[in-house]
């Protein structure tokens, strides 16, 4: 008897946490109906729970029609992410390392300021008049130096190569090793995780930014996804000018399967990554928790 | 960062040598870290410290064209246009209300959510709930906006539909002023409750196996459990997650806040960070940088305060610090 009443209460909670689960993810879920759905149903409101016509017209008719953006803004930050994410981990780790390290007099004063920066925020306008003068209004690459150290993630990586033994760095010094032989023949090998950890960190942050190339990029051309879909999605909304309805292969594609297929478009990256790096994100975050 | 030394440990004795020697000297042992140190450093320099320098040009009264060298200097005026300026109370006002229901709405969720969780048996139910849940923390905020935009979409969206459906009247949500807090808080609860969740779970996987034998053997079922075991087991990482948010009062999401406001909901919506972008990078004549740094600067000020201060008491409560 005893029994049953624990598994009832088992029951009802497994089902809630999983509607829960769900919910958080039906969104995105739906916003691929939406895409996926003929565009007629949706103009006369008839979008369900479920796509109506199935077909995916509208992703590559979005990506290949110049006038959205939404190819040029998926090169852009394809381009962005991936060097943002080798220069951001290459200066990190090796920030880290150094810092790291015992005999290193000055990294007291060094993560000093690092996390003195972090913790008093400049703000955007101070940062603009700096960058600036650096050349960075309407230049690629301010989604690529300025952002190379988050301090956040110099924590974790500094915290990781911490816990690497002593031992080891001593036995390589005694076989005549020097710094750069100990980073990259005893340090590096050891550190995987920490460097997917950080790729995970910096490709999902230089991907998903926005304020920073809102800011900076006046031309079109440098514009990143996010971008485009404020653009398409959010702006035309109020001004609804972007869409005209164009049939193709006897299916509609009109505004509303359109502006969904853009949102989509940009979420899948992280979505087919999202399962293979979760993990590592998860270590961050712990890690960044108690020692952060 | 505090630096202890180990008590035992006696200062060696040193040769008579200057800082200067010395130094010298770790630099020609050490020359290849020095070498390695170098991009992050400048780094450092250039993008963390150079923006804290420029905040100079609050005291000036900054021109783009003579830079922050020869800009004309006014003192505090710029401190002094603050207290003058009546809007100053609203954004204040809007900062601060929502990181108060931030805190009263969306920091409790993930305490609950988590004890619960921890009551699933089933691991990979776990695992399936945790990545679900966890997956909106990874989805820009131009997505989460957009998507919130599509489904509150007065001609189609699925919230108009359903509410027309049942004989309603389509609500123009994103124009609506009093719509703008649930909305904000609700993506807030979306994207960060799996994120936090995580936290606690690995607070709750460090309770003591043995309590929960023990009341095992008193009879304690799994709801006595949970209130009497687990949610007291997480009471410090509550306390010191309460205790950062509270810190953080003066953070909000900015990428959000501009994707979701427009001039309709400026009464609810603007706050300090979007006041101060607007007066730069959206001013119909010349921007006026010194004011908007200035107003930043007091934001931060107060900030940093705050941060360092809750920081210090969340280290009284565990032995870590925070930073």
């Amino acid at each position: 008897m005893k029994k049953r009443k624990i598994d009832l209460f088992g029951a009802v909670n497994d089902t809630w946490l999983v509607l829960i689960a769900l919910l958080c993810v039906y969104p995105f879920l739906y916003v691929f109906f939406v895409s996926a759905t003929d565009g007629s149903y949706l103009a006369l409101g008839q979008m369900s729970f479920w796509p109506l016509g199935f077909n995916l017209k509208a992703f590559g008719y979005i990506i290949s029609t110049p006038r959205f953006n939404v190819g040029r803004g998926l090169i852009n930050s394809f381009t962005y992410t991936i060097l943002g994410t080798l220069v951001g981990i290459a200066i990190t780790y090796t920030t880290a390392f150094v810092l790291s390290r015992k005999r290193f007099v000055h990294r007291y004063w060094i993560m000093t300021l690092f996390i003195i920066t972090w913790v008093f925020d400049a703000g955007i306008i101070p940062q603009y008049i700096i960058y600036n003068m650096f050349g960075f209004v309407d230049n690629m690459w301010v989604m690529i130096i300025p952002g190379a150290i988050s301090t956040q993630f110099l924590i974790i990586a500094k915290s990781f190569l911490e816990g690497i033994p002593d031992e080891l760095e001593e036995a390589a010094f005694v076989d005549g090793a020097n710094d750069f032989t100990i980073l990259f023949k005893v340090f590096l090998p050891l550190s995987s995780t920490i460097l997917a950890t950080l790729a995970v960190f910096y490709a999902v942050g230089i991907w998903n930014q926005y304020l920073i190339p809102q800011i900076y990029f006046k031309s079109a051309d440098l514009k990143t996804i996010q971008q485009v879909l404020k653009d398409v999605v959010i702006t035309d909304s109020s001004s609804g000018t972007t869409f005209r309805n164009v049939t193709i292969g006897g299916v509609v594609l009109n505004q509303y399967n359109l502006k969904a297929a853009a949102i989509f478009i940009s979420i899948l990256p992280i979505v087919c990554v999202y399962p293979m790096v979760q993990k590592y994100f998860r270590k961050g975050i712990l890690i960044g928790s108690i020692k952060g | 960062m505090q630096i202890t030394r180990h008590p035992t440990a006696v200062a060696p004795v040193r040769q008579p040598a200057t800082v200067r020697q010395r130094m010298r000297k770790d630099m020609r042992k050490n020359y290849r870290l020095y070498l390695l140190l170098i991009p992050g450093f400048l780094v450092l320099l250039l993008f963390k410290i150079g923006p804290v320098g420029a905040m100079w040009i609050s005291f000036q009264d900054f021109s783009a064209a003579k830079g922050i060298f020869h800009s004309d200097w006014v003192g505090f005026a710029n401190f002094a246009r603050i207290f003058r300026d009546p809007y100053i109370l609203v954004i204040v006002r809007n900062t601060i209300i929502l990181a108060v229901l931030s805190i009263a709405i969306a920091f409790p969720i993930p305490i609950l959510f988590s004890l619960f969780l921890n009551e699933v048996r089933s691991k990979r139910v776990r695992g399936m709930v945790q990545s679900f849940s966890f997956l909106p923390y990874f989805i820009s905020a131009a997505v989460m906006v957009s998507i919130l935009y599509t489904l509150l979409s007065r001609s189609s969206g699925l919230v108009n539909n359903l509410i027309t459906a049942s004989g309603g009247k389509a609500i123009n949500f994103m124009a609506k002023p009093e719509w703008f807090r649930p909305l904000y808080i609700l993506l807030e609860v979306w994207q960060t409750f799996g994120y936090s969740a995580i936290i606690y779970i690995a607070a709750i996987t460090a309770i003591d196996p043995t309590l929960y034998e023990a009341a095992e053997v008193d009879g304690a079922d799994r709801w006595k459990k949970m209130w009497h075991i687990t949610l007291p087991g997480i009471s410090t990482t509550v306390i010191v997650m309460l205790i950062i948010s509270v810190g953080n009062i003066f953070t909000v999401n900015l990428d959000r806040i501009l994707l979701m406001y427009n001039q309709s909901v400026y009464s609810t919506a603007d706050v300090i960070q979007t006041y101060v972008y607007r007066i730069v990078f959206q001013s119909t004549g010349f921007p006026d940088y010194s004011y908007a740094t200035a107003v930043n600067m007091l934001k931060s000020v107060i900030a940093f305060l705050l941060v360092t201060g809750v920081n210090r008491l969340a280290a009284k409560i565990v032995d870590a610090r925070l930073f």
